[in-house]
Order: C-alpha cells, then sequence, then structure tokens
C-alpha cells in the first residue's frame, strides 16, 4: 500500500543555483576529460608515426569539428582545474557561506572561458 | 540509482481549474500539487485563482486562505507558522522553504507549491519523512555522559558553548535533506545534511564523553562522503544554518583526530 504511493517531483521542478551548476558541471567535465586525456595520448602516439599521420592530425584539427573539439576539451580542462582548487579550500572547510560560494562559483565559470580564450590565444601565437 | 524520471504512478497531470468569484482585480495564479489517496488516480496540479487584496503576506497564508475560502480538501501541514516548529516545510518556486516564513510577494509570475521533493506523497503537500526520522535515530541524538554523576548543571565553557551555534538552532524540518540531489539518489544509505548536521551537533558538545564511537558510526563512504558540496542544502535552510559546512567539518574531523 505504501509504496504504491507518488514520488514527489524533485529535479523537475528543483531550481538550478550557481553551485548546483558547478558542481554538476565539475561531474560531467570530470567524464570528458578522462576521454580527453585518452584523446591526446592516441594524438602523441600518432605523432611518432611519421609526418604523413602528421599531416591527417593537422588536417582534421584545422577543420571546423577539429577545433570545436580541441576549444571544448581546453574548456573541459580549464573548468576542471578551477574548480578542483575551489572544492579544495571547501575540503579545508574554506568557502561555505553562501555568499562566498556563489562569488567562488562564478569565478569558475567566468574564469574557464577566460583562461579558455587565453590558452587559444596563446597557442595561436605558437604557430 | 540516479533516477531523472518520475516514475509512471507519479507522473504529473493537469487537475482542476478554480475561477475566481470574489470579482477581484488583483488576482494570482496558484498551482498547486494534489494527491487524493482514496482516487488510485495520479498527482495533478490544481489552478487556483486567488484574491490578493485580502491576503496576508506569507504562502502559508495563501494556503490557509484557499483551503478556508475556495478548497477544504487541501491537505498540507502547519502548525506554529512562526518558523519555529518545521511543519509547514514545502517546495515553493523551485526551492525549499518554509510556508510560513516565506512572502508570496518574492515569488514572479505563478507560485508554484509542491510537497518537499523526492519524497512518498501521503497527500497533497504531505511527504513521508520517516526514512529521515529513523537516520536521526540512528545517529542517538542526545547527551551521551556517564562519567559526570554531579547533581548540578554540567557546565560548558562560552568558547564550548559556542560551537554549538549555528547548529542548536536546527528545526529539522528536512528543507535541507530533501534538496540534495545526493539524498534523492541515495537517500536509503545516505544520512542527508539535516541528520549529519545533528550528528556534528553532539560530535563537537564538549559535555558529550562518546565523540569517537560517533565519528566511527558516521565514517562510511554512503553514509557521510556522498556529500558532493552541491550546497542545496545551505542554499534551502529557511533558519540560515550551514549543513554543508557542519559536514565539511566531519570530514576534517576525520582525517585529523
Amino acid at each position: 500500500m505504501k509504496n504504491s504511493n507518488p514520488l514527489s517531483p524533485h529535479i523537475q521542478i528543483y531550481n538550478w543555483h550557481i553551485s548546483s551548476l558547478v558542481s554538476i558541471s565539475h561531474r560531467i567535465t570530470g567524464i570528458i576529460n578522462i576521454f580527453g586525456i585518452t584523446f591526446v595520448c592516441f594524438w602523441v602516439v600518432y605523432l611518432l608515426s611519421g609526418a604523413s599521420s602528421y599531416e591527417a592530425i593537422n588536417i582534421f584539427f584545422n577543420s571546423f569539428f577539429g577545433k570545436f573539439i580541441i576549444l571544448g576539451l581546453t574548456w573541459s580542462f580549464s573548468f576542471q582545474m578551477l574548480s578542483e582548487i575551489r572544492h579544495l579550500l571547501m575540503d579545508y572547510g574554506y568557502g561555505f557561506d553562501l555568499k562566498v560560494a556563489n562569488i567562488t562559483g562564478s569565478i569558475v565559470i567566468l574564469g574557464s572561458i577566460a583562461l579558455t580564450c587565453l590558452i587559444y590565444i596563446f597557442g595561436r601565437s605558437l604557430i | 540509482m540516479v533516477q531523472i524520471n518520475l516514475p509512471q504512478n507519479s507522473k504529473v497531470q493537469k487537475g482542476k481549474y478554480y475561477k475566481d468569484k470574489t470579482g477581484s482585480k488583483s488576482l494570482r495564479k496558484v498551482n498547486i500539487y494534489r494527491w487524493d489517496p482514496s482516487t488510485g488516480e495520479n498527482p495533478r496540479i490544481d489552478t487556483y485563482e486567488v484574491d490578493m487584496d485580502n491576503c496576508p503576506s506569507k504562502v502559508l497564508d495563501l494556503l490557509n486562505k484557499i483551503k478556508n475560502e475556495i478548497d477544504p480538501s487541501l491537505a498540507y501541514r502547519r502548525s506554529c507558522s512562526h518558523g519555529v516548529c518545521g511543519s509547514c516545510a514545502m517546495n515553493m518556486d523551485g526551492k525549499n522553504g518554509l510556508a510560513c516564513t516565506k512572502p508570496h510577494d518574492e515569488i514572479k509570475g505563478d507560485i508554484n507549491i509542491y510537497p518537499l521533493p523526492h519524497l512518498k506523497v501521503l497527500k497533497d503537500l504531505i511527504g513521508d519523512l520517516s526514512t529521515l526520522y529513523k537516520q536521526y535515530e540512528s545517529i542517538e541524538p542526545w547527551l551521551k555522559n556517564t562519567s559526570n554523576k554531579n547533581e548540578k548543571e554540567n557546565l560548558q565553557t562560552k568558547e564550548d558553548r559556542s560551537k554549538l551555534d549555528g547548529l542548536y538552532e536546527c528545526i529539522m524540518c528536512a528543507c535541507c535533506s530533501t534538496s540534495c540531489p545526493s539524498y534523492w539518489w541515495n537517500g536509503e544509505k545516505y544520512l542527508g545534511p539535516a541528520v549529519l548536521l545533528q550528528a556534528y551537533r553532539w560530535i563537537i558538545d564538549s559535555r558529550d564523553e562518546d565523540r569517537e564511537d560517533r565519528l566511527k558510526k558516521v565514517a562510511d563512504e554512503l553514509k557521510l562522503y556522498r556529500c558532493h558540496t552541491i550546497m542545496n542544502c545551505t542554499n534551502a535552510c529557511p533558519k540560515g544554518l550551514n549543513p554543508a559546512k557542519a559536514i565539511a567539518e566531519l570530514k576534517k574531523m576525520l582525517v585529523t583526530r
């Protein structure tokens, strides 16, 4: 009888705020990064096998899709890094005040975008 | 397990529409989650048009007005109406809180009222909190002190007493626990912010002599470490307490003791 009672709505109705957004993104970017690192490893191995395979990668990375993947991974790494620093501070017991948590959360979101742009511009200037 | 969708019997349907009969000019639409255990139907959202000219300021006043003047079948818990008892905890405008302390003019647009999230609904806005109470019992929320045989008060320094500030104020309304996604997916095993805050309250009490045992009991992959500092709990607490910080302190105590 009791178990047939309905379950009240949860994630469907609950409001998002900065802390919860950063937390879920931290987990998602974490999973993406696992694939990202594997991808980079394959890339490095591929480079070893000579000029022709380097050319193939070069063409791929200069395509729109390739650029999207590179920028996406850069953002995902930037986000994970900044968010990890935030979590590290929290593990020390700092930053639990609601206002502070919202500020550090905003810094992570905006900072990850800024960092992505910086890395992209810096990387471009190297080529 | 993470389950995003509601089970089939919990899918919410469109309900009745109660049109205003007072002819008032300042109307607001209030959408309320309804479920009647006697019908066997799915839950529904009923919409009420409420005359705001003659309605006091809080969401609970709004619910009382609906129950008294429009639809007496509406069920919800309430008692003190001063933010002390924690009975009227519910989800208003996508956030948990106490209906008696939440002003309805803080809500923009239609007012959406749901029971506390991810609970078995008993009726309308009343959720079943028995799991949470069992978990609360499991942390043995009472003072354990066998060495003090004094007939007098068990004294505490001002400093030790101040460690309980921000913890003793908790009224166990369950706003925090039911706002926590970790508690939604692992509610059977993870203790949740409310109970962990209480656990910390007894662990940090200088008069309690069971600290080691209490810490040992709570130090569990599922009981404690399902907290991922999402901070929905602190965001929801109607008393302005910080369960997320209490949990972090617990984790810190476990590695530094």
